[in-house]
């Protein structure tokens, strides 16, 4: 049996998926990306320590990887409108709770444990899933470059959104006031909302009791793509990822003031990293419906530590940090549609979401230890020349691992599937 | 290239031409420097 076959059942126009899960995951992956801006008015207003509010966040970035697993399953045996349903009315509740909640106790259990379920319920595995089972494979990378692009340009779009809403903004001459940190959490709740009537869009009618008839258990699924080896190396690589992603994005603004350069270039280059991870990822889905995706993602890798190694070794100047913010934004996203695509292009459909949402985790377990090791290696060493480093030969290695991988649908022998 | 297609890249182009302005501005330089300073 071929494990590319799809699942009989009346597909999802192209447009449809792309307009609703595009829109999704711009509301799910932009709401939360500025959560940065609340970080002093909530330690301020509360009493709070920032560490408080750091572990909210470490929490709902370890919970976003591991309810992602169980989100997955849930989307691939019952579809993916339950599981964005579900994850837009957690997404509004935690915001909800995350404005009001007294303690940092209810804090953290809002801010990170509802917020992280909310985010693997909406983001790009499920989504993807659904791009998988109604997308033609000849469309497939690039309708994941339009989604993951439309996920970056929520990144990029809601922080200046976010801003405006807690302290205001001016646009063309009219003073806009802001609703302050609170209110502006009621606001992002109802955009979260929003989720709900688009998820509509992505209601896969073959799906609404559970496949009737599963090609294979979840159980074989997780087995097969456990003891095959290039699954192996795709986890691998996306660990890199998270782990270079996450300290750069951590750490950088650290590293730019501790060799004496202003805040502004910092905040320059993150809106250059912002904007030109956009271009990157629609970019990056688009090549690899032409090239082998191996070679695609092996190409990121290593231009990533070619990248790091210049900025490293070039004098650092306001404009060798933002040519660096410029390539490093390209590359930035760019690992999701292909490595994505190669899951669904060796595995088939049936369990994308759930295979997806473990090679997920991997990244998410590089993001935190980019972030800890980052801080315990400055602490230890005063420098953050030794995870620099490390970020190029891990960069190294994962281009060298993604080469092997064999993208050709894996081969199943009759009967071995159920 | 279309020029549906085009037209689409335009508008991203100028739509994301816009956000990027929007970063540089000076209540949102600071607000982000703020942020991000404040955290080490």
């Amino acid at each position: 049996m071929n494990a590319a076959a799809a699942p009989a059942s009346p597909r999802l126009s192209m447009t449809q998926v792309l307009i609703c899960g595009a829109a999704i995951v711009t509301l799910s992956m932009g709401i939360r990306h500025g959560f940065g801006l609340w970080l002093q008015p909530i330690t301020m207003e509360r009493g709070w320590t920032r560490e408080t509010f750091a572990f909210a966040m470490a929490i709902q970035n370890i919970t976003w990887g591991v309810a992602g697993l169980f989100a997955g399953m849930v989307a691939d045996r019952f579809g993916a409108y339950r599981v964005l349903l579900a994850g837009g009315v957690i997404y509004a509740l935690g915001l909800l709770l995350m404005a009001l909640a007294p303690t940092p106790l209810a804090f953290t259990a809002s801010a990170g444990v509802l917020l992280g379920i909310a985010q693997a319920c909406t983001t790009y595995a499920v989504v993807y899933g659904v791009i998988g089972r109604n997308v033609d494979p000849a469309k497939r990378s690039w309708t994941m470059g339009v989604t993951a692009a439309a996920g970056s340009f929520g990144q990029f779009l809601m922080v200046p959104v976010e801003n405006g809403l807690i302290n205001g903004s001016s646009l063309a001459g009219l003073r806009l006031d802001g609703v302050g940190w609170q209110s502006a959490l009621f606001v992002l709740a109802a955009m979260a909302l929003l989720i709900l009537p688009l998820a509509a869009g992505l209601r896969e009618r073959g799906l609404e009791g559970g496949f009737t008839r599963p090609q294979q258990s979840i159980g074989a699924a997780l087995r097969e793509a456990f003891a095959y080896p290039s699954f192996q190396l795709l986890m691998a690589g996306y660990f890199v990822c998270g782990f270079q992603v996450v300290f750069i994005g951590i750490h950088m603004p650290s590293y730019l003031k501790d060799h004496g350069l202003t805040p502004d270039v910092a905040t320059t280059a993150l809106a250059l990293i912002g904007l030109f991870n956009v271009f990157g990822t629609y970019a990056a889905g688009s090549l690899g419906q032409r090239w082998p995706k191996r070679y695609l993602l092996s190409g990121i890798y290593a231009l990533r530590s070619v990248a790091i190694v210049i900025f490293l070794l070039a004098p650092l100047t306001p404009w060798s940090v933002y040519i660096f913010s410029a390539v490093m934004g390209v590359l930035w996203l760019s690992t999701v549609p292909p490595t994505n695509a190669v899951v669904a292009q060796i595995f088939g459909v049936q369990y994308m979401s759930m295979l997806a949402g473990f090679v997920f985790l991997s990244h998410q377990v590089g993001s935190f230890l980019g972030v800890w090791l980052g801080g315990k290696l400055y602490d230890a060493t005063g420098s953050y020349d030794i995870v620099w480093w490390i970020a190029v030969a891990l960069g190294v290695f994962a281009a060298i691992v993604n080469l092997p991988v064999r993208e050709m649908a894996i081969v199943r022998a009759a009967g071995a599937a159920a | 290239m279309n020029l549906k297609r085009v037209a689409w890249m335009a508008g991203a182009l100028a739509v994301c031409a816009l956000v990027f302005a929007a970063y540089l501005r000076p209540d949102m330089t600071f607000t982000l420097a703020t942020a991000v300073w404040n955290c080490f």
